[in-house]
């Protein structure tokens, strides 16, 4: 027998349920909230009147806005994959010394201001910077050029990623990898055959998390770029110099596309982590 | 064979101190203990998963205390069992096979003879996530097999499974054993399964191997009161051994042991404290006393029948608790019901002392 079978059955833990005047004011603070951020929204949703939006196919320059920022947070994205992933691992599996101060320093950008991002990378990537002016001297200039935009969406969305595929790592359990190097598995083969396809939906959902981040960046990057001028910073543009009408139809494509994004999330993450 | 030489590991909370063991080719060898002992450990460092801090691992007579994991030809099936949950059971059993010297074709051979040996033909195209407990543990063990491993490491493989099964895979464990002939080391809390599978086994206490030898020598001559107390070979009295007057000056001698209310006549080779093992199945029951002299006579009320089968368990008060078993048969016959007054009675040569 094993000890299993001599536990007496657990004991039903009652929970009583709350008032039902509590759970009824409860329940009205949090659909006041719900309404907060679903009200606005559907607010600016009501616009997309098929006018509006062919008022927005039309503007060279929204296009041209568009595509760029999707183009500089995809560049931004598979930078912070290529260096992110090996280190989520490590930071995952590794037992090094130091582990704790390299995951706190990865996430720091979190808490950090974006303007205040954006004007410590000014002076870390500036002309006249130690850095910055080096990179300058092999054609590679920040300020006011498309690398900035990418340098800025970089330091906000990075964290996301190494942090969401680090949880994708931790998620796979070591043990699985040790069944596989016991079936003749190389360190390297075990990653690839077992670690990777498991962690991939996360890693995938934390890349699309990362690349959505870059998307919606606009205090950094207002600040190293201000043009050419990716969508947040084209809205910004036209709402301050043009006024609200002429802003609305950037904001409904920009909308679109987060909401896509955050529709692919949805899906890739699996049930219990909804 | 799998040879342990003073090996010494150490992880997390774990300490594995000293342990050597010898399981011979195509043997099936028990490491048994409590839970926390350190058993899965001691099943990791033979694998190669963690470094021992000293001693040695060989396998087959080939020094793999260095070697890793991939090169050492270990199966490894783990107590829960650790399906791929992204492949297939096809896959699964023929992940070991990919890096191997086999053809595709002679692949799908390997995985369709263990899958018929195992019985889980049916199954190969299922996910993993349609299976029972007992399917999964045979899939864990055809994947295992499958690339012929040298030696079968098997972390309480029938712990996630319902006692039924359990009886049948323990059978059908024995029979794939020696058909495959692969050199086996399984470690469970249960000493039970020692008894059924092993060919040596090995006493696992705090760290370090408190005996080792024989599952029945084990069982009938455990070595301390903590091995006899946990493989649950009786009740283990704590007294003290007196020569008694007139008796042999030699070594065994006859001998009182005295323990609380319990004045026993045993054979001894020492005086002073012992611990005393009274063995359930040593321990006689009548209603009345029976003829005989040289035999220990004690009174006890019968507070508990326990039926397994055709054996049942008899948990008497004799001033202390002790545990009888009898035939079901023979309970029956005897009327024994709690509340019910017996005499027991043990021969002397019966009571092991440790």
């Amino acid at each position: 027998m094993t000890p299993k079978d001599s536990l007496p059955p657990a004991a039903p833990s009652p929970k009583p349920p709350p008032l039902p005047w509590a759970r009824l004011g409860l329940a009205a603070l949090g659909a006041l909230l719900v309404l907060f951020v679903v009200g606005p929204l559907l607010r600016l949703l009501l616009l997309a009147t098929p006018a509006s939006l062919g008022e927005a196919l039309g503007d060279a320059e929204l296009r041209t806005s568009i595509g760029l920022t999707l183009g500089t947070a995809t560049a931004a994205t598979l930078l912070a994959a290529a260096m992110g992933i090996p280190l989520a691992y490590l930071l995952a599996r590794g037992s090094f010394r130091g582990r704790r101060l390299v995951e706190a320093l990865v996430d720091l950008p979190v808490v950090i201001p974006h303007p205040v991002a954006g004007i410590a990378l000014l002076l870390f990537l500036g002309r006249h910077s130690l850095v910055g002016g080096t990179l300058a001297r092999v054609g590679l200039e920040f300020v006011s050029h498309v690398p900035g935009i990418v340098a800025a969406m970089l330091f906000v969305s990075a964290p996301i990623l190494v942090s969401g595929a680090r949880e994708a790592f931790r998620s796979v359990d070591p043990r699985l990898e040790r069944v596989a190097r016991s079936l003749g598995d190389t360190p390297a083969a075990a990653f690839r055959r077992v670690t990777l396809p498991l962690a991939s939906r996360g890693i995938l959902a934390a890349a699309i998390l990362s690349w959505a981040r870059s998307v919606s960046e606009f205090g950094a990057i207002v600040i190293l770029t201000y043009n050419p001028q990716v969508a947040s910073v084209l809205i910004y543009d036209r709402f301050t110099t043009l006024g609200l009408p002429a802003a609305v139809p950037a904001a409904l494509v920009l909308l679109a596309v987060a909401l896509a994004v955050f529709g692919l999330v949805r899906v890739l993450q699996p049930a219990d982590h909804r | 064979m799998i040879r342990l030489r003073g090996l010494t590991v150490r992880v997390g909370g774990f300490t594995l101190e000293d342990i050597s063991f010898e399981v011979p080719s195509g043997g099936y060898g028990l490491v048994i203990g409590p839970s926390g002992s350190g058993k899965t450990t001691l099943l990791e460092a033979v694998a190669g998963h963690v470094r021992p801090l000293r001693g040695r691992v060989e396998l087959h007579d080939a020094d793999v205390t260095t070697l890793p994991p991939e090169r050492r030809g270990v199966g490894f099936v783990y107590q829960r069992y650790y399906l791929f949950p992204h492949l297939d059971v096809r896959e699964n059993i023929r992940y070991g096979l990919a890096a191997g010297p086999l053809d595709p074709a002679a692949q799908a051979d390997r995985v369709r003879e263990l899958a018929s040996l195992l019985d889980i033909t049916p199954l190969l195209d299922r996910s993993i996530h349609q299976l029972s407990g007992g399917e999964t543990q045979r899939v864990a063990l055809a994947r295992a097999l499958a690339p012929r491993p040298a030696v079968l490491l098997l972390d309480e493989p029938f712990a996630a499974v319902d006692p039924a099964t359990r009886q049948m895979l323990r059978r059908e464990l024995r029979t794939i054993h020696a058909r495959e002939k692969v050199t086996t080391l399984q470690v469970t809390h249960d000493f039970d399964e020692a008894l059924r599978l092993g060919d040596v086994v090995a006493v696992l206490a705090e760290g370090r191997v408190a005996q080792m030898g024989r599952p029945d020598e084990v069982f009938r001559y455990p070595n301390s009161a903590f091995v006899a107390t946990f493989i649950g070979t009786g009740t283990v009295l704590q007294g003290e051994v007196t020569r008694l007057a007139g008796g042999s000056t030699e070594s065994p001698f006859a001998a009182r042991f005295d323990s609380g209310p319990f004045s026993l006549e045993v054979v001894a080779e020492r005086e002073g404290m012992a611990h005393a093992v009274l063995r359930p199945e040593d321990l006689m029951l009548s209603r009345e006393a029976v003829p005989g002299s040289a035999r220990n006579r004690l009174t006890a009320v019968v507070q508990r029948v326990e039926r397994v089968g055709p054996i049942s368990y008899v948990h008497l008060d004799a001033g202390r608790p002790l545990t009888a078993a009898v035939t079901s048969a023979s309970a029956d016959e005897l009327g024994l019901a709690p509340g019910a007054n017996v005499v027991v009675t043990v021969k002397a040569t019966a009571i092991h002392l440790v």
